[in-house]
């Protein structure tokens, strides 16, 4: 690149010294002569190493936008254009409310049908910064006469800021390594499994914008801490606003930032550009965020975000002691010493007092399982349960991000070898993602913007060396190895320190002494392995994407032997016939999983849902679906339950149902309520969890078990299996033939997938006896009697008169 | 006169009465009753929470019929040549439980907490039929234990929150565990500090080092090469470290996606480290300027590790994911 840039100016126009200014002078000289301006022009811009590298940048970043946009259809095409999973529910169902009603309506919004009888107030506890996204797309469409649903626009979102989520990784990269190493690196995200799992088209989720928000918030940071301008510093605090508004995740970003700045003062790397673009960022951020009202005094009051605010006093402190350093002579300087020691433990003093006097909260459970990995396991069961907060086997590590698990050590290798301010950023960045990614599968996305950065400096550093064409002059090989010398000599010193831009120079150093000598077929070797490499990669992500992460696990879809494909839409059937069979106020009692996707596609009141506020509601649900039939009554009537739903695997063999998720249940009912649950009950003798005969008679008498297996007994599948043999656990189940007293079976779909029940009024079961002499049969006046009996069937005409045959009405006379 | 005989009368009849009782006792258990069983045993717990038996006082104090209190049994062989390795844990847990009841304020003379050794009590053992240990039985105050009044420690483990909880159920007493608070992790990391600082102290005049980025890149590089390996996992998990089959076998890598051991994820470790290796070398062959022919061999060396170990950890990886297509084409017939 370097070379083709030296030579073909001179090619072209001698007089231009400069690549970026030859066009126009071209066209100033060439003016009189029309055809050969325009061939010139064409030539200029072509073989113009500033054009044609912004064609290259331009056309790689679509590419990137456009494979990674259409890697993420799979679920599109496959089945239907739907929300998946659970909470992208809740999100479409409060975007759709915003649509409707306004933001302000939606701010105030006071959801009473969740949480039955609470109520959730969502504008409060929610995220807004995606359905604002969502919602101004519609809105700005809608004004340019572009009709679109508002569901086609959530569920496309997630695949449209992928491509914007690429661009910011290349402006990050390009301004820690190089440009060649972000296009690399854009590729890389654009396709990566650890992002694309939560970024297909249908899963509307915070996340899906949140990787947007922080790339472009990293870049701006690192943007502003190179230029030192309070400009830059302030969009830094605008995109943090709205990684705010976005994903609870931009705790990472708050601590992460202020890292890095500690880290550079560690380092002995202050200066007033850091000052002035942490302080700007600081302050504008604080202010900002605190606008997001589920934020709201989050920021000053909890212990997530205390590092930030020491680190801006710090910060503050050490520029005043350089500034006072300037003024004071040594024998005064000696002081300031003591006087830092003692401020930074009055300081820490004072947030210690305040944290035990309750101002400033503790660590949030979440974050604090984080550290002690051992914490939520023991303490908070309804963390603990969700499998996305299990820690991560190195199998996940490699199926998510492949080659890139082993090439980004050696990027943060020479990220640290050739380090500068902003190359701390990213080795901090890498250090910190990579722990937590470990700790907790969800957190696996935050590693993957930096490990597909360092990867693309890995691969860049590497492709760029052997792409380089050899040069075999001997000469020039004498005089490269007396650089190298020269060179060797003075690296020691600079190994101490180092300028940003020093591998920019050795770059430029290196066309002048090339003689590389590694001979063509290695090189080529070389670089076929790395294209097999990256070829496996791609084809990795495909498949990838496409088995384990294109599901919206509402559709399900199973394959027969011959390739043939049969849809299971059980969970769409039974949300439907709650829609249209129920009373609109009726309340549904389910798992707390299948909350978001009952009040967002049937639109019934639920008791509990994904966003698990209450501990105790949650623990009483579970105590319900728990105990015994007679027990678990009591508990619905006392929540005005009307309808039971429950998910049942055991006809078509799907792992993913409610007696599968049932000890859980009984857990977290246990947590609340440890004298009428014991989970040891739920166990045979040698602590097995069994359905069959043998399993432990609480639970085959408990009220998840009956409505699961009601009339399940009758069921004979084929000729092999016994009657009632459940194909998820394998296992006959062990209670055949019971009735149910308290509920009746109101609808069951087609695969028997999802099971409704209705709740009985109490006059429908177990009526008092009446003595026959005592029982009054009320009747209203104008009631219609039927008077067929069993031998007479015909039916009757009210009102018809009754014509007598063979006699004359008699007239009276007198 | 007539007082008299009353008197020597009613004297014999109380006497005759006492005899009677006494025969009673002694022929109904040995020599105690209820109310002094209870009494020795509260004087034995004043003396240490767990109470050591044997079969004679195991007989005495456990098989007596009349009881008014429960008794938590711990069956353990702590005699080194019985080499029982958790019999030591299961104590130590134990003895905290008995140690929290001991001192909190449900104590009360319901419930005692006793530990009898094989090589004391081998007589116990073979009353109870038992031939493992360790064992936790609960004998409540009226009827034999039934099956749940043995501790699943299979299930459960026996972790004294554990063991409090299952004595909660038992005996509907519910002991809040008081464990003495374990200064060995702070007591490492300020040995840790004190040795760092000494450290540095004793090289204060030469801290080159610490501006020496290969130490700090080789420490970046192993702590993430450890967090990719999966050793979180491990850590909380706790996986044994390979799997052996009843049959012999030795199985290195878990069958299944969900799981790993700890050697398969040393051994994964290993791969990673050496494809990183392989990369680094390859960069360091061209961008250096030396001796031509060292450099060729060093990128040979990179290319040879990074195909071959690559294309091992994708094997490993087919392994553990049921129909995974693709393999390193490039070296199909090494693996």
């Amino acid at each position: 690149m370097q070379r083709r840039q030296n030579m073909l100016p001179n090619k072209s126009s001698p007089s231009s010294s400069s690549s970026s200014s030859s066009s126009t002078a071209n066209a100033k000289v060439m003016f009189p002569d029309k055809r050969p301006t325009t061939k010139q022009m064409k030539s200029s811009t072509l073989t113009n190493a500033a054009g044609l590298s912004s064609l290259i940048t331009f056309t790689v970043l679509l590419l990137a936008w456009i494979s990674g946009f259409a890697s993420r259809l799979f679920a599109v095409i496959r089945f239907e254009s739907i929300i998946h999973e659970f909470d992208p529910w809740f999100n479409y169902r409060a975007t759709a409310y915003m649509v409707q009603h306004g933001f302000y309506n939606f701010l105030n919004w006071f959801d009473e049908r969740a949480w039955y009888p609470l109520g959730r107030i969502v504008g409060g506890t929610v995220y807004p910064g995606l359905m604002i996204t969502s919602g101004s797309i519609h809105y700005i469409l809608h004004s340019l006469n572009i009709p679109v649903h508002i569901r086609d626009i959530c569920v496309f979102l997630a695949p449209i800021f992928s491509g914007l989520t690429a661009i910011s990784t290349y402006l990050l990269t390009k301004e820690i390594w190089s440009a060649g190493a972000g296009l690399f690196a854009a590729c890389f995200i654009a396709i990566v499994p650890g992002y694309i799992s939560r970024s297909v088209a249908g899963s509307y989720d915070n996340e899906g914008i949140a990787i947007f928000a922080l790339q472009i918030t990293y870049y701006l940071w690192v943007k502003s801490v190179k230029t030192g301008s309070i400009f830059w510093a302030s969009i830094t605090a605008l995109s943090y606003f709205y990684m705010v508004s976005a994903w609870g995740g931009y705790v990472f970003i708050i601590n992460l930032i202020p890292l890095h700045v500690f880290a550079l003062l560690v380092m002995n790397r202050f200066s007033n550009r850091l000052f002035t673009s942490y302080t700007t960022f600081y302050v504008l951020g604080l202010l900002l965020s605190m606008q997001v009202p589920f934020v709201g005094f989050q920021p000053i009051r909890t212990s997530e975000h205390m590092a930030a605010g020491g680190v801006f006093g710090l910060l503050i402190f050490v520029a005043a002691l350089r500034y006072l350093r300037t003024v004071l002579t040594k024998s005064e300087m000696k002081y300031f010493g003591g006087v830092v020691a003692v401020t930074a433990t009055i300081l820490l003093l004072i947030l210690i007092a305040l944290t035990y006097a309750g101002v400033v909260a503790p660590w949030s459970g979440r974050f604090y399982s984080l550290w002690d990995t051992g914490y939520a396991k023991i303490h908070i069961p309804i963390i603990a349960s969700v499998s996305e907060h299990q820690p991560t086997t190195w199998f996940s590590f490699f199926f998510d991000l492949h080659i890139l698990v082993t090439t980004f050590p050696v990027g943060l290798w020479y990220c640290i070898k050739h380090i500068n301010d902003e190359r701390v950023f990213v080795i901090l960045y890498a250090i910190s993602a990579v722990y937590f990614a470990g700790v907790m599968v969800r957190l696996m996305l935050t590693l993957t913007p930096v490990v597909c950065m360092l990867a693309g400096v890995a691969i860049s550093k590497l492709v760029e060396l052997y792409l380089k064409e050899e040069d075999r002059d001997d000469r020039n090989g004498t005089e490269s190895n007396e650089e190298s010398e020269e060179e060797r000599e003075r690296s020691p010193g600079r190994a101490l320190y180092d300028k940003a831009g020093k591998l920019r120079r050795m770059k430029h150093e290196r066309p002048k002494g090339s003689g590389d000598g590694l001979g063509a077929n290695l090189r080529n070797g070389v670089i076929i392995g790395m294209l097999m490499l990256l070829m496996m990669f791609t084809v990795h992500c495909t498949w990838v994407t496409s088995n384990a992460y294109s599901s919206p696990s509402i559709v399900l879809a199973s394959y027969s032997n011959d390739g043939g494909r049969a849809i299971l839409d059980d969970f769409r059937e039974a949300y439907y016939w709650l829609a249209q069979n129920t009373p609109n106020d009726a309340r549904v009692m389910s798992w707390w999983d299948y909350g978001y996707q009952i009040a967002g596609m049937a639109n019934r009141t639920t008791l509990v849902d994904n966003n698990t506020w209450n501990n105790s509601h949650i623990a009483l649900v579970g105590k319900a679906m728990s105990s015994n039939e007679s027990a678990a009554y009591d508990i619905m009537t006392s929540l005005d339950v009307d309808y039971v739903l429950i998910i049942f695997g055991g006809m078509i063999g799907y792992s993913g149902d409610d007696i599968n998720k049932f000890l859980w249940m009984v857990r977290i009912a246990e947590g609340e309520h440890p004298q009428d649950i014991r989970e040891s009950d739920y166990f045979t003798e040698r602590g097995e969890f069994r359905v069959d005969k043998e399993g432990s008679p609480t639970l085959l008498n408990s009220l998840m078990y009956k409505l699961s297996y009601y009339r399940f007994g009758e069921v004979k599948m084929d000729y092999r299996t016994p009657h009632g043999f459940d194909r998820t656990r394998n296992a006959e189940i062990g209670n055949k033939n019971f009735q149910l007293t308290y509920l009746e079976e109101a609808y069951t779909t087609e695969h028997w997938l999802v099971r409704v029940y209705r709740v009985k009024k109490p006059a429908e079961f177990n009526r008092p006896r009446i003595p026959i002499s005592k029982r009054v049969i009320t009747r209203r006046a104008n009631s219609y009697i039927s008077k067929k009996t069993a031998r007479r069937r015909r039916g009757f005409i009210k009102g018809r008169p009754v014509v007598i045959k063979g006699q004359k009405p008699q007239r009276r006379t007198t | 006169m007539k007082y008299k005989l009353y008197i020597t009368l009613l004297v014999l009849f109380v006497l005759s009465l006492g005899y009677v009782t006494c025969q009673y006792r002694t022929k109904n258990n040995q020599g105690s009753s209820l109310t002094e069983r209870v009494q020795q045993l509260m004087e034995m717990a004043m003396k240490r929470s767990v109470l050591k038996f044997n079969g004679p006082k195991f007989k005495q104090y456990i098989k007596a019929t009349p009881r008014n209190y429960s008794i938590i049994v711990m069956f353990t062989a702590m005699a080194p040549q019985r080499q029982c390795q958790i019999c030591r844990h299961a104590n130590d847990e134990f003895t905290i439980v008995a140690n929290s009841f001991r001192y909190s304020q449900v104590y009360s003379n319901k419930l005692f907490f006793v530990s009898i050794d094989f090589d004391e009590g081998s007589d116990v053992f073979q009353l109870m039929r038992l031939n493992t240990a360790p064992v936790y039985m609960h004998f409540p105050p009226k009827g034999k234990p039934k099956v749940a009044d043995t501790m699943d420690i299979q299930r459960v483990g026996f972790a004294a929150e554990a063991i409090a909880k299952w004595i909660g159920e038992r005996t509907d007493i519910q002991i809040r565990v008081f464990r003495p608070p374990n200064y060995s992790g702070t007591v490492a990391v300020v040995m840790l500090l004190v040795l760092i600082g000494g450290f540095l102290y004793l090289r204060r005049n030469n801290l080159d080092f610490i501006y020496n980025k290969t130490i700090w890149g080789l420490g970046a590089l192993f702590f993430s090469l450890t967090m990719t390996s999966g050793q979180m996992w491990n850590h909380i998990r706790g996986p044994p470290f390979i799997h052996k089959s009843p049959n012999g076998n030795v199985a290195y890598i878990h069958g299944s996606s969900q799981g790993q051991f700890v050697l398969e994820t040393y051994i994964v470790m290993v791969i990673n480290g050496a494809v990183v290796l392989g990369m680094i070398l390859m960069t360091e062959a061209a961008a250096r300027k030396g001796d031509v022919k060292k450099r060729r061999i060093f990128a040979v060396i990179g290319l040879g590790l990074v195909a071959i170990f690559f294309s091992l950890l994708l094997s490993i990886f087919r392994n553990k994911a049921q129909g995974y297509p693709y393999r390193y084409v490039c070296k199909k017939y090494f693996i």
